[in-house]
């Protein structure tokens, strides 16, 4: 399979997951951000609530850098800018939700 | 061939805004606003290990007016993505490419993300 075909398979594939968890999240947000900090920390404490945020902002930023890499493609000109952004987002894709995910699990 | 100045994609300053370049360029914007949007949330989400009296800052800004509005902005931009996003996995799946409904589907991710954005606000208020 050529390259570029696995990146829109692998992004259509991301994106498919990425909407029902988008739905559960918002909703869930919603209900909550209003609330006292014993709501919230009980929010993140739940086991369900756990896999399923970690899934979503894993997700989420692993879509957002296949996806940002495409606007990169067209406006970004000059070859070395590129690869610097590229290399930045993708940097920035997988600290982001590791510090995320490190943190809520050590939730108690 | 100079082609060094050459104008980049999507062309936007050259063709006429119409219904399908307008959701695309839109798509775009409200997917990097989104991970902007998400990339907070982690920090909020974060800022529950700092502890209650910490905490009090970030609850005093959600329930502040410009809080209420920006979660309301989040609904939305999820919402329009959600729905254009869908539009464009039926698009791979070989569905809605004829002109007249491509505008159609089009209209209605537009008018629809308005319409989930209360649906989304109203479940999660619990007010349904």
């Amino acid at each position: 399979m050529h390259a570029s075909t696995k990146k829109w398979l692998i992004t259509k594939i991301s994106s498919f997951i990425l909407i029902p968890l988008m739905i559960w999240f918002i909703i869930n947000f919603v209900s909550i951000y209003e609330n006292d900090y014993q709501i919230v920390a009980l929010f993140f404490n739940k086991q369900l609530t756990k896999i399923l945020f970690s899934i979503f902002i894993i997700l989420a930023f692993f879509f957002s850098a296949l996806t940002i890499s495409e606007i990169f493609e067209d406006y970004i000109k000059d070859q070395k800018i590129k690869n610097v952004a590229n290399k930045l987002l993708n940097i920035f894709a997988i600290i982001m939700p590791l510090i995320t995910v490190t943190g809520i699990y050590s939730l108690s | 061939m100079e082609e060094k100045n050459n104008p980049i994609s999507p062309h936007l300053q050259i063709y006429k805004w119409q219904i399908s370049s307008l959701l695309s360029i839109t798509h775009r914007i409200v997917g990097v606003i989104n991970i902007l949007a998400i990339t907070i949330i982690c920090f909020w989400s974060l800022s529950i290990l700092l502890g209650a009296e910490n905490y009090e800052v970030i609850n005093n800004f959600f329930k502040s007016f410009f809080g209420k509005f920006l979660v309301i902005g989040l609904c939305w931009t999820f919402s329009f993505h959600i729905l254009n996003e869908l539009r464009h996995l039926f698009w791979d799946l070989g569905y809605g490419f004829d002109l007249k409904i491509s505008k159609i589907t089009g209209v209605l991710a537009l008018v629809g993300s308005f319409v989930l954005t209360i649906l989304f606000y109203l479940i999660g208020k619990n007010i349904f």
